[in-house]
């Protein structure tokens, strides 16, 4: 199985360069993650992120083939060989696989992804019911991969303003929770032509969520509470 | 949240309600012109018609507004020097305004002479 693996060590290489692997010994029915422990077993100068390796963490999105995924959950006889993996595209690239994530975790942080409430803090939990709580579901299961945001052209072109399609999802999140009361704070601070706007719903960011969740329409859905607001 | 605040949503909001004017207009102006050969007598008596005049300069204004937004999100999308940004939105602006008055100028005496 033939692999073509983006490299990079901004220590010692002027530009980065695609390098070609070939591993004879791997079942077809393997992981990509699988696949790119087995080269590093062969180079251990090859550097990328995992962690639970099962599609929860969210550590080793990459971009493979063109599309970006979790390597761990994309099967290898899924893809067309040569199997071509590159870093997320849009952040700088920290070395090999590896990129910056601060422009994405510093967009997740500007949407105060918690929950605000003005009023006392209730003795007891705060109560919910079944369908407040049905709300939420398509949203809190986003694990903060970087897929979406870092397929979205218009977080490339604008990553230091544009908040991107997971913020945004998260933002909708704690707009949709029954029991925030920052609803007014949060539609404000999405206000101008960046932070929201940008967003032309061209739905690159549902089309490779590893979750199968829908920033896009998380997005249309800020942008009705935003209407209902104004009206 | 007012109105004059909004400029994100305002421009959102209006690309959409023009967008639904411009549809509306050309199914209209489908109904009533499909199959008709148009003359420069006929299309000068329909224009001078009130409601068709006022429908057609609000058409051409919604165009006008519908690309001034399309443009201007375009540019932001993909121009980053403010400078260049600053010109490109200048003559784009200027060249779509001038689109409008003339357009204005011709319906106008659409009625006349």
């Amino acid at each position: 199985m033939r692999f073509l693996i983006h490299r990079y060590n901004p220590e010692t290489d002027k530009k980065p360069r695609m390098q070609e692997y070939t591993l004879a010994d791997i079942n077809a029915g393997d992981m990509l993650l699988d696949a790119l422990f087995q080269i590093k077993e062969e180079d251990d100068s090859l550097s990328f992120r995992r962690s639970c390796g099962e599609g929860v963490c969210g550590s080793d999105a990459m971009n493979i083939n063109g599309r970006n995924g979790l390597a761990c959950i994309t099967p290898l006889n899924s893809l067309k060989e040569p199997i071509e993996v590159r870093p997320l595209p849009g952040l700088p690239i920290v070395r090999d696989l590896v990129v910056d994530m601060r422009p994405f975790y510093h967009q997740y942080r500007s949407v105060k992804p918690w929950l605000t409430v003005h009023d006392p803090e209730p003795e007891t939990e705060y109560l919910q019911t079944p369908e407040q709580r049905d709300q939420l579901d398509g949203l809190y299961e986003c694990i903060l991969c970087g897929a979406c945001s870092t397929a979205c052209p218009s977080f490339w072109w604008n990553p230091d303003k544009f908040r991107g399609p997971a913020a945004l999802l998260q933002s909708w999140r704690f707009l949709a929770d029954s029991r925030d009361q920052a609803t007014a704070e949060r539609l404000e601070e999405l206000e101008g032509a960046y932070r929201l706007f940008r967003c032309h719903s061209i739905m690159n960011c549902m089309d490779v969520c590893p979750k199968g969740l829908n920033p896009t329409k998380a997005i249309g859905n800020i942008k009705k509470m935003m209407l209902k607001h104004l009206v | 949240m007012s109105w004059r605040a909004s400029s994100g949503l305002r421009s959102w909001l209006l690309q959409r309600l023009t967008a639904l004017y411009i549809v509306v207009f050309l199914a209209v102006f489908a109904f009533v012109w499909g199959g008709q050969t148009i003359t420069f007598e006929s299309w000068r008596a329909w224009v001078a018609h009130p409601a068709a005049n006022i429908a057609l300069l609000l058409f051409v204004f919604a165009l006008l507004m519908h690309a001034w937004i399309g443009g201007r999100d375009v540019v932001i999308d993909y121009v980053k020097s403010a400078s260049t940004r600053y010109v490109l939105l200048i003559v784009f602006a200027l060249g779509l305004g001038i689109m409008g008055l003339w357009t204005l100028r011709i319906l106008l005496l659409a009625g006349t002479g």
